[in-house]
């Protein structure tokens, strides 16, 4: 990131006097001088303050490090991780520096860059280089950074800029004939690729490739950039270059595996940060609870409500507290730079800080107005710049910001973070909090929670953040439609041949095989494996690729006409999945704090879009969803208490059928199912599934045999309902929780609980079909034959409620007596992109994780609440949900339960077959 | 082409309906087909009677959803005297009945008590092919009924489909009834979505089964084939009476340009247009100098044969030099594996013998310069410098990209605009894919080709370039001044002593 060479700037650095100025940069205002000042009616916010020691500097002296020519021209010693990566890059090797914001990453590969250009030119030869940035927004001012790096060092490195920004024609070709740092972004190296012959000079010369960032490439967009580095690695390779690769990451949990997937290759992971750190005060703020309800017990105790009114217990929102905060840091002189969610809140926060101070004229009596801005993407170039420039000098006290700050945008010292809402992984919570006292200097910096989970997850488990584990992040390149697509594209640039098949080549040879022969099929490409195979569709396949999907039918965003510039939703294209789910005709969608009802969706055709227009309504709507799984097959299986997991693909057939119209004031619901007038949607994709051991299943249905789901006839009841709804809210708690493990969108994610497994699986997985030598019940011979199954189905899987109708015939017929009864979780994208086989993985990581947020939320309701195993996304409208049930199974998950209590077999009723998403 | 050969002209509806019946009718006149089929799934009768009403009485003009019930058209090309039978159905059900009726003589050639089985039955129905990306499988959802098709019919079968792109061509493998495997080849009639700007395709069918594509955008017929004529403003035209490319010369250009929303630069340029594909004579819009052009001696006529668009091999290199008539190939015959090689003797020869000379291709800066570059850096680098010292020039670049010349192709495809300016090659049978596609084959299979009928094909394009070159060289200028009365022209110095 661009910051993190202004940070080992001369300006900034002050090597080895870290424990010495430590002391002159105490801060103003500690955590506890906060908490003890901060004006309040009644002590009702709950607040942790943790202290994290200083950190000193660890450096190796430079001669040690570089080569006399650089070593005395640079004018520090490189800090441990530094030195260590560049003696890995000395030796040839592919390096991962996994370390803090603002550790001096860039110079890594800045003067590996250095080294090799001198090499080369020793030899009278050239050394380029390949940069290649997430985004574009960054890439200039990178480019400035390099070139007064090498400016300082006296090289004479030219570093361009080329991407969509880059003029065409003449300065384009003159950076591709003359540059030796290209810098880019992988949407710029995929198109790039097809004319890859003006390349020639620049991927000859080829000795390193960064990837920065390279912890935001995950999910959907980490699989295309793995598939595009496995094709620039073809290209550079048939222009005889065999470059290294850096990737320089934030801190995440698997920082070899991530790399060593987005690259194809072994990587050295260099993750032992020896920058400096000075000391920082962590306090996590839960904002008091809001005294919405005329409370008779008095709302103060931040207990549990559990009205059988349908109020529900809640906080005041980030949103309101968190400017309070602002003001009063500013108040006491602490610079402070609070991150918001959206630009709507970075306006408002500002006039809330202001609003906080006046009203309370005794606390702050003697001190003026604060300078506060707000600073975000909505507003002008100019005006950021100018926002940026007074936070540098000093004359603003605060700032209100969205993430367009996040990033490399140099701010100067900043003495607090204020955090509104836990940005959702701990790695971007690191990320913004250490933009406060970066170096050696003091900070503090604060979260104000919201009311949601895994907000509420962080503040009771201050540990959490401490840990020295940060989430996973995912990227799999197992989904077979994106590798086709960069495979088409593959052989556009590069014929593909028998030498790309294999572990280390593009695939592995009969993936490799499987998919030419498709493609040679459908006339997109053309030759064999042995002599070469081209491509011969419509030009420039690469303009196909879409980084954000794994599928061609992408829904553009529209507006209606008319509606002015301002008011457009900057938004990507959307998935179909995403557009059934959310944008069907009649959804109000709100972007920015403006709302926006989807008044049109157009299927088909060469551009599928949805077009908004924005409106002003006192509702907002929510999706009904029927979701059931079809003809899951494992892959893998593992075993644990008694428990089995197992990872693998199926069918997902999803309704978006209807929706409702609540009031936002109240949650009153102003219409109910109303059609969407979709038709369903099915999916292939990678799924994991757990199964609950039938005692477990029996001693629990026994438990909650009394339990009644509220509001819902007693016909409907059944002793089965509160285990169910155990299931039900362990597998909303695990994918609302997936995010403490992983780095993901729980969006992408979906799950299905069942009392039924059996009834999902493809006929040679279920329980029944394996040949149990001992039974001689009648109804095995129909399961092992499968007529007459959901899976079975000549044109498609027909509906949600076909597999229903199927699933209860099954069961009068005794047909699913001994499935077992469990949950599955997918990835919500077609093809999958490794999430659950991720959760697969990390199972038990994340059903800890669930058990104890579920346990300790302090909704207390029976049923749970937003923050613990209620979903938004649920398509049976939360219902049934158990929370108690749910800890219960995760604790025989777990190994943490007495062993259950034998019953008399087949004493319970005959299972019926349930299920919920 | 083989004789006994028949046009087929396969025109998608969009085609038909977006456009007057004066394009279609110039599209049937360019083409010349023996049988017009309209390419739609569902009934389309406007369509139908546009293009009825513009072919000849005898010409078929199929439109399968018109047909009653079960139908199965049967036309022979041409009519009457035809040798290749087409069979055509709008549903692929409709194909074992279609088979069998074949077998039992019941379809087809009356009289004739024996099915000829060395001739080739094509049967035009809408297959598609199911590609499912994530399972990597693509299949024929009509596989039961071509099997039982392809087991029925005496012969070959290719089928040919409206929802496959024209330049489609695929032997399944496919199981048969009553067990075996049978073979059945598919060729796409017409551009399908997704495959960018929409050709008209004329396909030239065999009784052999072989089948010749040629492609031409759907935007080249009618007044959409001028330059700078849109489709907005061949509205705009056809509103004010100007319904043809005829009509629209007859114009006078003042008349032309007070057509509403008609500047008077386009209706200039599309006058000259006119002008020049009604005559066939090129003409220069510019004063610029030929590429190449003011030098001693004219410039080397290069062209390349690779084994595909991604080449692994630049497998010929023939050059033509017009300064003694000559034709010199270089083929690499025996080690395909060895890409150097060529290279390596062209560049040899090249550098000894015409160190000095200049270099012209057509479209070479896209693809010919592109890849030779691209190779001599790869194998032979002690050339790179050498190699990149040649002065390059690309005919179709400076005429068409660089707006210096209107020609007068359909196209502006080399061996359309040569054709059209009346060069005359030796027909070997072959284009760009064919050639490529056979070298494949020898490389994968090792039979060697008829190297000489790839190397007439190669040799014949670097003709039909100098041909070009001397068309556009003797063009008339939009000036106004006449080829002869401008032989004081540096260039034409240059150029008359060869």
């Amino acid at each position: 990131m661009a910051g993190d060479h202004s940070e080992t700037g001369e300006a900034d650095r002050h090597d080895g006097q870290v424990s010495a100025t430590s002391d002159g940069d105490a801060l103003p205002l500690t955590g506890h001088e906060l908490v003890e000042t901060f004006p309040r009616a009644a002590l009702t916010e709950h607040t942790t303050v943790r202290g994290l020691a200083p950190r000193e500097a660890r450096t190796v002296p430079v001669d040690e490090v570089l080569r006399p020519a650089l070593a005395a021209e640079y004018p520090y010693d490189p800090f441990v991780h530094q030195a260590r990566a560049l003696d890995a890059l000395e030796r040839g090797e592919n390096v991962c520096v996994a370390t803090s914001t603002s550790s001096g990453k860039t110079d890594v590969y800045a003067l590996q860059i250095a080294r090799d250009v001198l090499d080369a030119r020793a030899a009278g030869e050239s050394s380029t280089a390949y940069v290649v940035y997430p985004t574009k927004a960054l890439a200039r001012d990178q480019q400035r950074e390099l070139a007064a790096l090498y400016d300082r060092l006296g090289l004479d490195i030219e570093v361009a800029v080329y991407d969509g920004d880059t003029e065409t024609g003449e300065p384009r070709r003159r950076i591709r004939e003359t540059a030796d740092v290209i810098i880019s972004n992988f949407m710029g190296v995929n198109t790039y690729l097809h004319d890859h012959d003006r390349w020639s000079r620049f991927f000859g010369a080829c000795d390193l490739v960064v990837v920065d960032e390279s912890h935001t490439h995950t999910g959907v967009q980490g699989m295309h950039v793995a598939w595009i580095i496995r094709r620039l690695k073809r290209v550079l390779d048939y222009y005889g270059s065999d470059p290294s690769f850096v990737c320089t990451s934030a801190t995440v949990g698997n920082p070899r595996e991530h790399s060593e997937a987005l690259l194809g290759e072994p990587v050295t992971v260099v993750d032992e940060d020896g920058s400096p750190r000075g000391r920082r005060d962590l306090v996590l703020w839960n904002p008091p609870p809001t005294d919405r309800r005329e409370s008779d017990e008095g709302a103060g105790t931040g207990e549990a409500d559990t009205g059988e009114d349908g109020g529900t217990f809640e906080r005041q929102p980030a949103s309101v507290e968190a400017p309070r905060l602002l003001s009063h840091l500013t108040a006491h002189d602490v610079r402070t730079l609070m991150f918001v969610p959206s630009r709507k809140l970075a306006e408002l926060s500002v006039g809330r800080a202001r609003e906080h101070r006046r009203e309370h004229p005794r606390v702050y009596g003697g001190r003026g107005p604060s300078s506060l801005e707000p600073y975000h993407a909505g507003q002008g170039k100019r005006k950021r710049h100018a926002t940026e420039r007074s936070l540098k000098s000093g004359a603003l006290d605060g700032v209100a910001a969205t993430s367009a700050l996040e990033l490399g945008i140099n701010v100067g010292e900043i003495d607090a973070t204020l955090l509104m809402g836990y940005p959702g992984q701990r790695q971007s919570f690191w990320q913004r909090v250490g933009r406060a006292g970066r170096d050696a200097a003091d900070a503090l910096s604060v979260l104000v929670a919201d009311y949601a989970t895994l907000d509420q997850y962080v503040v009771d488990n201050p540990e959490y953040l401490l840990e020295t584990d940060v989430e996973d992040a995912v990227v799999d390149t197992a989904n077979d439609r994106v590798f086709a697509q960069h495979l088409l594209c593959a052989a556009d640039e590069v014929a593909v041949d028998g030498t790309d098949a294999g572990p280390v080549g593009f695939a592995d040879r009969n993936r490799l095989e499987r998919a030419v022969e498709m493609w040679r099929r459908a006339g997109r490409l053309t030759g064999h494996l042995e002599t070469g195979v081209s491509y011969t569709g419509p030009p420039r396949p690469q303009t196909d690729v879409n980084l954000y999907a794994t599928d061609d039918e992408q829904y553009q965003v529209r507006v209606t006409e008319g509606t002015p510039e301002a008011q457009a939703p900057d938004l990507e294209p959307l998935s179909q999945a995403r557009a059934f789910r959310d944008y069907h005709e009649g959804a109000v969608r709100v972007h920015d704090d403006r709302q926006y009802e989807v008044v049109e969706i157009e299927h088909g055709g060469q551009q599928p879009s949805v077009r908004l227009q924005p409106v002003d309504v006192d509702y907002y709507t929510r999706t009904r969803s029927e979701v059931t799984v079809l003809d899951a097959t494992s892959e893998a299986t593992r075993e644990v208490n008694g428990f089995t997991f197992h990872f693998g693909t199926g069918t997902v057939l999803v309704h978006h059928a209807e929706y409702d119209r609540v009031r936002i004031s109240d949650n009153e619901r102003l219409g109910v199912g109303i059609p969407t007038e979709l038709p369903p949607l099915t999916m292939e994709t990678q799924l994991c599934w757990v199964a609950v051991p039938e005692p477990v299943e029996r001693s629990l249905v026994e438990r909650y045999a009394d339990y009644r789901v509220p509001d819902l006839p007693e016909a409907s009841q059944s002793p089965h309902l509160g285990y169910v709804g155990g299931l039900h809210a362990a597998e909303h708690g695990m994918i609302g929780a997936a995010p403490l493990e992983l780095m993901l969108d729980p969006g992408d994610l979906g799950g299905l609980s069942t009392l039924v497994l059996d009834g999902h699986l493809a006929p040679s997985e279920r329980a029944g079909a394996s040949a149990d030598g001992a039974s001689d019940d009648a109804t095995d011979g129909r399961l092992v034959d499968g007529t007459g199954g959901p899976g079975e189905r000549a044109d498609g899987p027909g509906s949600v409620e076909a597999v229903r109708t199927a699933l209860e015939r099954r069961q009068r017929e005794g047909d699913l007596e001994r499935s077992a009864s469990g949950w599955f979780v997918y990835d919500g994208v077609e093809g999958g992109l490794g999430f659950s086989r991720a959760v697969y993985e990390e199972f038990e990581a994340l059903a800890l994780r669930t058990r104890e947020r579920i346990a300790a939320c302090t909704c207390g309701r029976p049923e749970g609440c937003p923050a613990c195993v209620m979903d938004e996304n649920c398509g049976n409208d939360n219902q049934p949900l158990h929370r108690e049930a749910a800890v219960d199974v995760l604790d025989h998950l777990l190994g943490d339960a007495d062993g259950p209590a034998p019953t008399e077999e087949g004493g319970s009723e005959r299972r019926p077959p349930l299920f919920y998403s | 082409m083989e004789g006994g050969s028949a046009r087929l002209l396969a025109l998608p509806p969009s085609v038909v309906a977006d456009r007057s019946a004066d394009a279609v009718a110039d599209a049937c006149d360019y083409f010349d087909p023996d049988g017009v089929w309209v390419l739609a799934t569902e009934r389309a009768p406007r369509a139908h009677a546009t293009v009825r009403s513009v072919t000849d009485e005898g010409t078929p003009v199929v439109h399968t959803p018109l047909g009653r019930g079960a139908a199965v058209r049967y036309d022979r090309l041409p009519d009457d005297e035809g040798s290749v039978e087409v069979g055509s159905v709008h549903d692929p059900a409709l194909l074992p009945d279609v088979g069998e009726r074949r077998r039992d003589g019941d379809l087809g050639e009356r009289g004739s008590a024996e099915p000829e089985t060395d001739r080739t039955t094509f049967v035009a129905c809408p297959v598609e092919v199911a590609v499912d990306e994530t399972r990597l499988s693509a299949t024929l959802p009509a596989a039961d009924e071509l099997a039982a098709l392809a087991a029925n019919v005496p012969g070959d079968v290719v089928v040919l489909s409206a929802l496959l792109p024209a330049d489609y061509d695929h032997a399944w493998s496919l199981d048969a009834p009553d067990g075996g495997e049978v073979t059945v080849r598919l060729h796409g009639l017409g551009a399908t979505e997704g495959y960018g700007s929409r050709d008209v395709a004329c396909l030239t069918l065999s009784p052999s089964g072989a089948v010749g594509t040629e492609r031409v955008g759907t935007d080249r017929f009618g007044l959409r084939a001028l330059e700078g004529v849109g489709p907005r403003t061949a509205e705009r035209l056809r509103d004010a009476g100007i319904r043809s490319r005829a009509a629209l010369r007859r114009t006078p250009l003042r008349e032309l340009a007070d057509v509403r929303g008609v500047g008077r630069e386009t209706a200039e340029r599309a006058h000259e247009h006119a002008e020049v594909l009604a005559t066939g004579e090129p003409l220069r819009l510019t004063t610029a100098p030929l590429p190449g052009g003011p030098a001693s001696r004219p410039p080397l006529c290069l062209d390349i044969e690779t084994d595909g668009l991604s080449p692994t091999i630049i497998w010929q290199v023939g050059v033509y030099d017009p300064a003694t008539d000559e034709h010199r190939a270089f083929t690499e015959r025996e080690r395909p594996d060895e890409p150097g090689r060529v290279i390596e003797r062209f560049l040899t020869w090249l550098l000894g013998s015409h160190p000095d000379r200049d270099l012209l291709t057509w479209n070479g800066h896209r693809f010919d310069y592109r890849h030779l570059t691209s190779f001599v850096e790869r194998y032979c680098p002690s050339y790179a410098a050498a190699w990149g010292e040649y002065r390059t020039h690309d005919l179709y670049d400076w005429a068409v990209r660089r707006d210096n010349a209107l020609l007068p192709g359909r196209t502006n495809k080399l061996d359309h605009v040569a054709r059209r300016l009346e060069h005359t090659g030796s027909d070997t049978g072959l284009d760009g894919a064919a050639t490529a596609a056979a070298y494949e084959r020898f490389v994968r299979t090792g039979e060697p080709l008829d190297w000489a009928r790839h190397e007439a094909y190669c040799e014949d394009d670097c003709r039909a370039l100098w041909h070009v070159y001397g068309a556009l060289r003797d063009a008339d200028r939009r000036d106004g001044s006449a080829a002869d009365a401008r032989n004081v022209d540096s260039e034409q110095a240059g150029l008359g002593d060869f």
